[in-house]
């Protein structure tokens, strides 16, 4: 189906017709999900959808991804009782199909197309630093299959392109976790600070998650102030469409890493703007844009040569998610704001390099995902 | 051009791709498995054309059902390893995925498997319940139980009841024994194949007389009426220990109202006035009693006295104080918005007046407390940019130039929905996980002390209150938590919080709670309040519909803390509960949209409090102005000095004032 997509992308594009891009954008502290419209010229919300259920609670809609067949799309809602929900739509309809609860602050997630199952992360950004999950979730019958232990505060989930591997990085444990999406299993894990981390006062080798009782511990007595946490604090990882390499941005370190799967390494590391956040590439495999959520800003790669060739200014000062139209003309930025202040979506047109549009929606705007071209 | 070659390659590629299909088929569609037993699961490959694929890497997982839309929270009776050994320990039908890792070259395939899991032979029946010995004339419930050889409950069982002698006993289909007169039988019970039976004796009802008794013989709806009868038998000799059954019967004064009047055990109340007659009896004779009930007449008009206005944002908690300059004043937060709080000078209710506020970090500051000496705030901060969250700590010596002291966020990163301070200690919830103790004797460096997490796995906690040193959280399904935190009952501090008791709460939706001991009666109660917004509303996508709350106050009492018992409630119809106060045998409650409501808790509780007529005033505050125009959604309510003062979602905080009670030999002048 993404096939399709893409090859009806690429006639619109060569025939040089209208066309609309459709994207759906998660706005954080409103319990609102926006559809927003780009004409070409103009960014529109074409339609506010309201989620959550309680009225006087913000249940913080923060991760969504459109499924292949773009016939649905998902939203983890961050706060729960205490486990947050994952909730089932229908694109353009919008209506709700179905829910389940996943783990603490279920965050972002991808489908695989080869396995069907989607993968999302269990953020837990709640404090305590303790090892998180990956729930895997059968989309058709929206059960939760299994959960997968996996590093500290989990964040981007994104799926290799033959879909045989899912990936997501800790916030805070500092690692690119590889999961085989067939055997739903951890098959590698690749520490990401340069040993900036003093493990010093932590003895990993006795520590066997699995079997940990957290009931059992006693958080109290332990000196969290020295533990110290992952440098680089990566937030977001994409796997590249073609070239085999996989990109993690490193919050903490304003780099982005270029990493090889099949040797399993960094092989570069590239000075940013503040706080790279959120990461996509173009399906053509030559831009990686980077939302700077330090500086409220976006940042235009050239994949190849390393090189920023443009870091563009975001309507708000909190940049977040990145989206991409599959013909790799526009890149779709959500950015947070503060406070009161309204979240928006940037619209960059990556052959320009500008802003091209901008639209506001409701506060803290922050998932974004790539719904439909018409 | 290229492009499209290539993408039209990558079609063709991906269509041979999926020709390979491999199927995966279960030996049966349905694997059944009797309750604690294990059974080994087997799903084979096949192509396409119905060979067996060998090989391939099989992994079994049970699927948890959960969700909310449809109530589906199940607990997990089926446990799978990844081979496929399956454990059965409850019954339930349960899924199972199965996925087949590929050999090189072959397709991923999955399937959803069924297991149904079933109780094993039932092997007993054990009917239990019945006084002994059994008088005749008396009624008894037995219940009965039915166990499988595992020693699995059987629910629902259906088990037919047999009197070998219905002249002494009969059984009915609901196990009610019927004791007639004296004599020996048998109850016979009978599942499938499966019979037990058990051996009654009917004694011969000593009761000769019967005197109905009570202390008074009128009452105000509401009023809990207990009765007690003297039994003697044909000698005049008093006896006791003879199973008594009371039942009431009578019409209520207000046509239409039936008869309104419940009896549980020797314990009356009646909801409407009218004339009741409460029987007592045993053996066949009986002795009655009538009630006249009136009507409580509580009801008091309220008086608006003033109204600080915000109609730019909604209004969340307030905490009313006596600052120590001696004058009063008021702390209201903001929600969904820009992270302010207000404070306002009280002092005068008819002249509500903001004084200052501080603006935080934030989009929603749900929650604001005073410390006891009236010198500290702290406020809770959710929707914070760097997703820090937190408390705020400020100095409100001052209330008109407030000043923020410090920002502390260790672990309360996910935001803080409520909080309480208590002997210079804040209790703050960590995104319903567990409550953060944190020391803020030096209010610019709070020091974190301790934590309480429920020992459970939903661990799911929404609000704290502390009284005489008992920390009462609201758990929602867990029901309330007391907790010793420096009472020393349990030799709990707030570096070391005990559980004392914990008490579960009809409906698994509990959301706040608040002590109340009742000087009158000596008992002791927990109101535990409700918060229910309907599931309708996740459902829907329209953004204009407006979904009613639900939900109500639960009366339990705890003066055995060991044994906590539900015994009343206060529900208003078609709105739901929030917060609330009690002080002085009055409830003050904000009820969302059904507005302050203030109720008379005095004397004994029991049944509908509501309905009894208990509710003294009510007040919708009305705000043509309002962020919302003219939609009440009181949030919660706070007596202080003889005035209510109660924070409004859509209008800010308001003041009223119930009329005093008025003698009824009172003549009042009018000029």
């Amino acid at each position: 189906m993404r096939l399709i997509i893409l090859i009806t992308a690429v006639l619109i594009s060569n025939l040089g017709l209208a066309q609309n891009y459709y994207v759906y954008v998660t706005a954080e502290s409103e319990d609102e999900v926006a559809l927003i419209k780009f004409d070409g010229k103009t960014a529109t919300a074409d339609k506010t959808i309201r989620v959550g259920y309680k009225s006087v609670e913000i249940e913080g809609p923060h991760g969504i991804t459109v499924a292949p067949d773009g016939e649905h799309w998902y939203l983890s809602m961050a706060h729960g009782n205490p486990n947050g929900l994952i909730y089932k739509f229908k694109t353009g309809t919008d209506e709700v199909v179905a829910t389940t609860e996943l783990g603490l602050f279920p965050a972002s997630m991808q489908i695989s197309e080869l396995t069907g199952f989607l993968f999302c992360v269990n953020f837990n950004l709640h404090g305590e630093m303790v090892p998180s999950t990956v729930s895997v979730v059968e989309p058709n019958t929206m059960q939760e299959i299994t959960k997968i232990p996996v590093g500290t505060m989990p964040h981007g989930s994104r799926i290799s392109p033959d879909g045989k591997f899912q990936y997501s990085v800790g916030m805070m444990s500092g690692d690119l976790v590889e999961i085989n999406a067939m055997s739903l299993e951890v098959s590698r894990v690749l520490p990401l600070d340069e040993m900036e981390m003093d493990h010093s006062k932590m003895n990993h080798g006795e520590m066997n998650h699995d079997e940990m009782d957290r009931s059992k511990m006693n958080h109290g007595n332990m000196d969290h102030g020295a533990m110290k946490h992952s440098k680089t604090k990566p937030t977001w990882v994409q796997p590249h469409p073609t070239n085999g390499n996989i990109y993690v941005a490193g919050n903490g370190t304003d780099e982005i890493l270029e990493i090889s799967s099949s040797e399993w390494k960094v092989l570069r590391r590239w000075s940013t703007g503040k706080k790279p956040y959120n990461l996509d590439i173009t399906p053509d495999g030559k831009k990686l844009i980077v939302s700077y959520k330090g500086e409220g800003a976006t940042g235009i790669w050239d994949i190849k040569k390393g090189v920023e060739l443009k870091k563009i200014s975001n309507s708000r000062l909190v940049s977040h998610g990145v989206a991409i139209s599959p013909d790799s003309k526009y890149a779709f930025i959500s950015a947070e704001g503060k406070g009161g202040e309204p979240g928006s979506v940037d619209v960059i047109d990556l052959k320009r390099l500008e802003k091209v549009a901008s639209v506001n929606i409701g506060k803290q705007a922050g998932g974004i995902a790539f719904w439909k071209m018409d | 051009m290229r492009n499209l070659t290539l993408l039209l390659f990558a079609v063709v590629t991906s269509i041979t791709a999926l020709a390979q299909n491999v199927i995966l088929k279960p030996e049966s569609d349905i694997t059944v498995i009797p309750v604690n037993e294990k059974k080994q699961l087997v799903v084979k490959a096949f192509d396409n054309d119905g060979n067996e694929l060998k090989g391939g890497d099989f992994r079994y997982f049970a699927v948890q059902l959960k969700g909310v839309a449809k109530n589906m929270i199940f607990s997990k009776g089926l446990d799978v390893d990844s081979v496929g050994m399956a454990d059965a320990t409850a019954v339930g039908e349960y899924d199972v995925m199965v996925i087949r890792v590929p050999e090189k070259g072959e397709d991923f395939a999955r399937i959803m498997h069924k297991v149904r899991v079933v109780n094993q032979e039932v092997a007993e029946i054990s009917a239990t319940g019945h006084p002994d010995p059994i008088y005749a004339g008396t009624i008894a419930t037995l219940n009965v139980v039915v166990k499988d050889k595992s020693g699995t409950v059987v629910e629902n069982p259906e088990v037919a009841a047999i009197s070998s002698n219905s002249e002494v006993l009969e059984v009915d289909n609901l196990y009610n024994v019927f004791a007639l007169k004296p004599g020996k039988a048998t109850v016979t019970f009978k599942t499938g194949e499966l019979i037990s039976k058990l051996e009654l004796e009917v004694l011969d009802n000593p009761v000769a007389d019967i005197k109905i008794e009570v202390d008074q013989t009128t009452a105000r709806t509401g009023d809990v009426l207990s009765f007690y009868c003297s039994l003697t038998d044909k000698a005049g000799k008093k006896i006791s220990d003879i199973p008594i059954q009371y039942t009431v019967q009578g019409v209520a004064s207000e046509p239409g109202s039936g008869s309104a009047a419940t009896i549980l055990g020797n314990r009356f109340v009646a909801e409407k006035a009218g004339t009741y007659v409460v029987t007592a009896s045993t053996g066949g004779i009986s002795s009655s009693k009538a009630i006249k009930v009136v009507d409580r007449g509580i009801a008091r008009e309220v008086n608006l006295k003033g109204h600080g206005s915000v109609s730019d944002q909604h209004t969340s908690d307030l905490w009313v104080w006596e600052g120590i300059d001696g004058k009063d004043y008021a702390v209201t937060g903001t929600w969904g918005s820009n992270g302010k709080a207000y404070f306002w000078d009280v002092t005068d209710p008819t002249s509500i007046t903001k004084i200052d506020s501080v603006q935080v970090d934030a989009r929603t500051v749900n929650d604001v407390k005073i410390s006891e000496d009236g010198r500290t705030c702290v406020i809770s901060r959710e929707g914070a940019s760097n997703r820090k969250n937190g408390i705020i700590i400020i100095d409100v010596s001052n209330p008109r130039d407030v000043k923020i002291l410090a920002e502390y966020t260790d672990r309360l990163t996910g935001g803080v929905h409520n909080l309480f301070i208590y002997k210079n200690h804040v209790y703050a919830l960590s995104n319903s996980e567990r409550y953060e103790i944190i020391n803020i004797e030096n209010p610019k460096k709070p020091k974190r002390v301790g934590q309480f997490v429920l020992e459970n796995s939903a661990k799911s906690i929404h609000d704290v209150w502390i009284v005489d040193g008992i920390a009462y959280s609201s758990n929602w399904a867990d029901g309330v938590a007391m907790v010793d935190v420096g009472n020393g009952v349990a030799g709990g501090t707030p570096e070391k919080p005990v559980e004392i008791a914990r008490a579960h709460i009809f409906g698994d939706a509990n959301h706040a709670a608040f002590p109340y001991h009742s000087k009158e009666t000596g008992k002791k109660y927990i109101i535990a309040g409700d918060e229910i917004f309907p599931l309708a509303a996740m459902e829907s996508t329209n953004f204009e519909e407006v979904f009613i709350p639900a939900g109500y106050l639960h009366f339990i009492d705890i003066t055995d803390p060991e044994n906590p018992m539900e015994v009343a409630r206060y529900e208003v119809p078609e709105a739901g509960s929030h917060n609330y106060w009690v002080e002085d045998d009055m409830l003050y409650i904000g009820y969302y949209n059904g507005g302050l409501r203030v109720v008379d808790i005095s004397g004994d509780l029991m049944g509908d409090l509501y309905k009894q007529g208990r509710e003294i005033a009510s007040y919708k505050p009305y705000d043509p102005k309002g962020f919302v125009p003219n939609s009440p959604f009181v949030w919660g309510a706070q007596p202080h000095k003889g005035h209510i003062f109660f924070s409004d979602f859509n209008s800010g905080l308001w003041s009223v004032q119930v009329e005093p009670i008025v003698p009824q030999d009172t003549k009042i002048e009018t000029r």
